[in-house]
């Protein structure tokens, strides 16, 4: 049956249509489209496997971002093939990246408060700091988006990579605050937490740079360039949630039997607690 | 230009911090019986006797103005370190605790999140002290006030440790039943 369904599409194809396809395929766009497209897929399949093993319950912002990056792609995908010009592509463009945008602060909102569940003070005080440094980093964007505005001379596009250089400088300054900030106080995190936020901070990280890069330099061979970039630092970024995400999570390991006792002993608690009461009657 | 060039550098900067958190993970919670040490190690007495304003003040009105400045110097240097360490040794806590939270034993972990929030409050306030005594190191002409609230953390920290000494023989437990 299979045989048969196969010959009849085989017979049907004109070969001829195909060769001058493949020949009108702008072959410096390939590299692009596989990391594009790769990225997409592989996203699908971290998509699947969080369903399947239930983690949108413990972090359900960012299985939203996947839904979205992924209905987002197919989109931009499909209008890249049906549109032949025009700037409808631009928008769809632009609107999937400010959705990825808000979910993104959703996201780090969201590890953050994984990071902290155990806390309340660390919690308050981090929450305190983060809006500190977000603050921070929002003036420097806002000011860099006034005086540096780049040299792009279509000003809804210039618009929108002002949008994504500010938020890629805000997520990225973030994301750095909270691996210090973790490392700082001794903060265990759990692997797909730390899996998702390293990955988001190689993603804003080169954002920062590469929208500062397309803003400044306009022509095709930098935007080809940049355009090869972050597909190539997204499907890095995708790489990097499926590693830790995949990955089983370490059970806390303790040190095997010491050889000498690490029970305080109650001679030592004694002179202790004696030392410290006599200091606070002080 | 240069606007695009340095954003350059600092998503490069951003970069290299992931990639060295990444690389310098420990799946290690810490071992207890080095935290315990390194906790010990440290005599409260020498440090509150550093940080003393009275003692200042007594050695500010006993010696000449260069001589203080040298003594306070080396006072604040010595202080400092107790500091530092007192972080370090608040951060291996810090370790212990959170890895004996996750325990299946409702009392291990209760100890351990004792113990990690105990930790977590005398390691921030170990973070301004060290800034304030490397002022102190940089600046010792300056009056300063004492240091009450992270020596009194450090108490606090240290009546947990020890009222909780229990959580030693109960992290053993936790061993053997992970390996059972």
């Amino acid at each position: 049956m299979l045989g048969i369904g196969w010959h009849h599409v085989l017979s049907a194809i004109s070969w001829h249509k195909v060769l001058s396809a493949i020949l009108a395929i702008d072959w410096r766009k390939v590299p692009f489209l596989f990391l594009w497209i790769s990225s997409h897929v592989l996203l699908a399949i971290l998509t699947v496997v969080f369903y399947r093993r239930r983690l949108y319950r413990g972090l359900p912002i960012f299985f939203t971002y996947m839904l979205c990056e992924l209905a987002g792609f197919i989109w931009v995908f499909t209008l890249c093939f049906i549109l032949t010009g025009g700037n409808q592509l631009g928008y769809a463009w632009s609107a999937t990246q400010l959705l990825s945008i808000v979910l993104l602060f959703g996201v780090i909102d969201e590890v953050s408060r994984d990071l902290f569940r155990e806390s309340k003070l660390l919690r308050a005080v981090a929450r305190r700091s983060l809006q500190c440094v977000t603050g921070l980093l929002l003036a420097v964007s806002v000011l860099l988006a006034v005086y540096q505005p780049g040299s792009i001379s279509v000003k809804w596009f210039a618009g929108v990579v002002d949008i994504n250089r500010g938020a890629a400088i805000v997520q990225s300054g973030m994301v750095v605050f909270l691996l210090l900030f973790s490392r700082l106080m001794g903060l265990s995190w759990r692997r797909p937490a730390l899996g998702i936020i390293l990955g988001l901070g190689v993603l804003a990280s080169v954002d920062v740079a590469s929208f500062a890069l397309r803003a400044e330099f306009t022509s095709l061979t930098w935007t080809e360039f940049l355009n090869w970039l972050t597909s190539g630092d997204y499907l890095v970024c995708v790489l990097i949630w499926i590693g830790y995400v995949l990955a089983p999570e370490t059970e806390p390991v303790f040190p095997p039997k010491p050889k000498s006792p690490t029970a305080i002993p109650d001679e030592e608690v004694e002179t202790w607690n004696r030392e410290l009461q006599q200091l606070l009657r002080q | 230009m240069i606007a695009a060039w340095t954003l350059v550098a600092v998503g490069l900067s951003a970069l290299t911090v992931l990639v060295y958190v990444a690389i310098r993970r420990r799946t290690n919670p810490g071992d207890l019986e080095n935290a315990v040490q390194e906790f010990r190690s440290l005599d409260i007495d020498a440090f509150r006797n550093l940080v003393d304003s009275d003692e200042e003040t007594f050695l500010r009105e006993h010696l000449p103005p260069r001589k203080f400045r040298e003594i306070k110097r080396q006072r604040a240097w010595a202080a400092f370190i107790y500091s530092w360490e007192a972080g370090r040794a608040a951060m291996a806590l810090a370790k212990v605790g959170q890895a004996a939270q996750r325990s299946p034993n409702p009392g291990i972990a209760a100890s351990g999140r004792q113990l990690s929030e105990s930790a977590f409050r005398l390691r921030l306030q170990t973070i301004p002290a060290c800034l304030y005594l490397m002022n102190a190191v940089l600046l010792p002409g300056r009056h300063a006030r004492s240091l009450p609230t992270f020596a009194d953390q450090y108490e606090r920290t240290s009546e947990t440790l020890f009222r909780i000494r229990g959580f030693s023989s109960a992290g053993q437990e936790l061993v053997h039943s992970k390996g059972a």
